[in-house]
């Protein structure tokens, strides 16, 4: 049973075909890495799973069903969260009011009794609050909970990034570039931190990544895309002696020497 | 982390405990009170006729205010044809109060009929304006910034020439021409027998529609639906991510705000003592521009700044009319012609906005409250110590906390 299942997934802006009939499965539970160099189409995956992008054909199948025909709200209701490359913060709200924007579709009570402060909106926002702090304080951010987030260090951004998102109680988490700035202590940690989320909350987790030392330390199964095609496929070891993925990150060479370089590549890719 | 603190932050949960019953019920009652007893004692309280318009139109230019900012402050939509839906309002409560008042049958305004007539032309008033904040919001989904701009004027604009250059003399045929005819043209709407519309909106009314619209701005903002406004405001597309439908949220939004603004209108046009007949003119762009004024000096999204920017614009407004009592400011107009005192209050209001902005660009109170109780003092603000990096955590899903806490604070 696989957690996510794309088939033959195409879309093309303009003239560009920015993914181009790629198909994977991603099995329950993973660590799935989706690699690949600048503009391969690795985000764009990720918009057409999270339904900000509709494909222009092929499927998206998720708990046996379409995700492609679904708005974003929906798909993040039933249970695909994600973190943006760039982070996307609510910037003027608290680091608590970022966490529990993301339980509003949750909420049982509507707005009339917000207007009428009835029982059941203390009783909903209570119970909120409390499951909010207890995230937060998973993620080490409660002591920072009335913070405005855009005032946390970058570090801590990105850890309310996944909080955030770990708030819907996802199935499936997608990070996108968590690595991104970090240095290799940080990024050592990160890898920690994935697997443990993974087996914490039960869920699958999808990684658009450029830091190989990350991707081929986390990762159980790889996909490579290159210019929104299917390159590789397979696990860390099978991808890192494939030769065409290492000819699509170093152009053509004789795998050994592109062997030792990939790692420092991808730290300039950054 | 240990289990103990993470208790601590679950008690300390900052969801207001739900008010006792009793404590309800008597601060609605002294409210209640206080908008009666002001029906009674505002001619004593406040003598002055000119004075007591400009109170009861300050507050009714507050609930305008307070409407808008759901839109423009929390939302983050920019909407600059308010004064459209305060028209839609005025119009439809004067016809439905005009009616009533005919139908009642007493030649007076009479604070006991008025019970019968102001919650008919408040509904009616809501409702009419709310179908067309609906329409009007539709396009929010598509457009964003400027583009969202031109048609809520345009709406509001469209809605006022219609009214404004209607053929009102001579043969009108069909309904819709005959409608128009009915609601006066350039002259205004003064009820079904051109005597008035009834101004059954005394000070219960108005500073009693202030009031509830306080109150629910207010709870509107802090609930998790103004939360989900104001994280759409922030970032649309993370909003969605997170299972919060943008369509729904920008839409109500647009409805509320409509509604707000129908019954800030349906004040307008029943205020006592207030002008009789409701006219094209006082919606135009002026009026809508007022409004966004009201709102951005008051500082985007604050409830505290859309109650003074509500009365602050108005009395600025007003006092620079109030000038030409004064000999000296006659004498200056008679040896100057050319100068035009409306034209001057273009110039201070543009002087005072251009100031506030330059110096306080959030507005008077940003996006903060008058009397917002302090998160408890759980979180102490201090910077939090210093955690040396320990890069050796291991994943241990027995560890409640896991890998997150103890990271370097970088």
């Amino acid at each position: 049973m696989s957690a996510l299942d794309l088939q033959g997934v195409t879309k093309t802006f303009g003239g560009l075909r920015a993914v181009g009939g790629v198909t994977f499965k991603v099995p329950e539970r993973s660590i799935f890495g989706l690699i690949g160099p600048n503009g391969a189409g690795k985000t764009t995956v990720f918009n057409l799973v999270t339904g900000v992008y509709k494909p222009d054909s092929g499927s998206i199948r998720f708990a046996g069903e379409e995700l492609s025909l679904l708005k974003p709200a929906q798909i993040a209701r039933r249970g695909v969260a994600r973190t943006f490359q760039n982070i996307r913060l609510f910037g003027q709200l608290t680091v608590l009011e970022n966490v529990l924007v993301a339980c509003e579709n949750r909420r049982r009570s509507g707005l009339l009794s917000a207007l009428l402060r009835s029982p059941s909106f203390f009783r909903d926002e209570a119970e909120m609050q409390r499951r909010a702090i207890e995230l937060l304080a998973i993620f080490d951010l409660d002591k920072l909970a009335d913070e405005t987030s855009t005032s946390l260090s970058y570090g801590n951004q990105r850890r309310l990034e996944i909080a955030r998102a770990m708030m819907l109680e996802p199935k499936i988490l997608l990070l996108d570039e968590p690595a991104a700035g970090m240095n290799y202590g940080e990024a050592e940690g990160l890898k920690k931190q994935i697997r443990w989320l993974r087996d914490r909350f039960d869920l699958t987790v999808i990684l658009v990544e450029h830091n190989m030392q990350v991707v081929m330390g986390v990762c159980e199964e790889i996909h490579v895309l290159d210019h929104g095609e299917t390159i590789a496929h397979g696990t860390p070891e099978e991808v890192r002696k494939n030769p065409k993925v290492l000819a699509a990150y170093l152009g053509e060479e004789t795998p050994d020497e592109a062997a030792s370089a990939a790692p420092a590549e991808e730290e300039a890719a950054t | 982390m240990s289990p103990s603190t993470l208790g601590d932050a679950a008690r300390s949960s900052r969801a207001t405990s739900p008010n006792p019953l009793l404590r309800r019920i008597l601060v609605t009652l002294a409210l209640l009170g206080a908008v009666v007893g002001l029906e009674f004692a505002f001619d004593t309280l406040v003598p002055d006729a000119a004075l007591q318009q400009l109170v009861l139109f300050a507050l009714v230019n507050v609930v305008v205010a307070l409407s808008l900012n759901v839109i423009n402050g929390m939302a983050g939509q920019f909407s600059i044809g308010h004064a459209g839906f305060v028209g839609i309002g005025a119009y439809t409560a004067a016809i439905v109060a005009g009616h009533i008042h005919k139908a009642l049958g007493a030649d007076d305004i009479l604070f006991s009929n008025s019970f019968i007539v102001m919650p008919a032309a408040i509904l009616a008033a809501g409702a009419v304006a709310a179908i067309f904040g609906f329409v009007v919001g539709l396009p929010s989904l598509r457009l964003r910034g400027d583009y969202l701009a031109i048609v809520t004027l345009g709406f509001a604009e469209i809605f006022r020439l219609v009214i404004a250059t209607a053929q009102t003399g001579g043969d009108v045929e069909g309904p819709v021409a005959q409608f128009l005819a009915y609601l006066g043209g350039q002259n205004g709407y003064a009820g079904p027998d051109r005597n008035g519309v009834p101004q059954y909106a005394g000070p219960f009314w108005i500073f009693g529609a202030a009031v509830v619209a306080v109150i629910i701005a207010w709870r509107l903002k802090f609930s998790g639906w103004g939360r989900a406004l104001r994280a759409l405001r922030e970032d649309e597309i993370a909003t969605a991510s997170v299972g919060v439908d943008p369509t729904r949220y920008k839409v109500t939004s647009f409805v509320i705000a409509a509604t707000g603004a129908g019954i800030a209108g349906a004040m307008l046009a029943s205020m006592r003592n207030g002008n009789p007949t409701v006219q094209p003119d006082q919606f135009t762009f002026a009026y809508s521009f007022d409004a966004i004024t009201m709102v951005i000096l008051g500082g985007s999204g604050s409830v505290s700044g859309a109650i003074v920017g509500g009365v602050f614009v108005t009395f600025t407004v007003k006092m620079i009319e109030q000038l030409q009592r004064f000999e000296s400011v006659q004498a200056l107009q008679a040896a100057y012609p050319a100068l035009d005192l409306n034209a001057l209050r273009m110039v201070v209001y543009a002087s005072v906005l251009i100031g506030l902005m330059i110096l306080r660009p959030e507005g008077i109170f940003g996006e903060r409250e008058l009397f917002r109780r302090k998160p408890r003092q759980r979180v102490s603000h201090a910077p939090p110590e210093p955690v040396p990096a320990r890069t050796e955590v291991e994943a241990n899903p027995e560890n409640e906390t896991g890998p997150f806490t103890g990271k370097a604070d970088k």
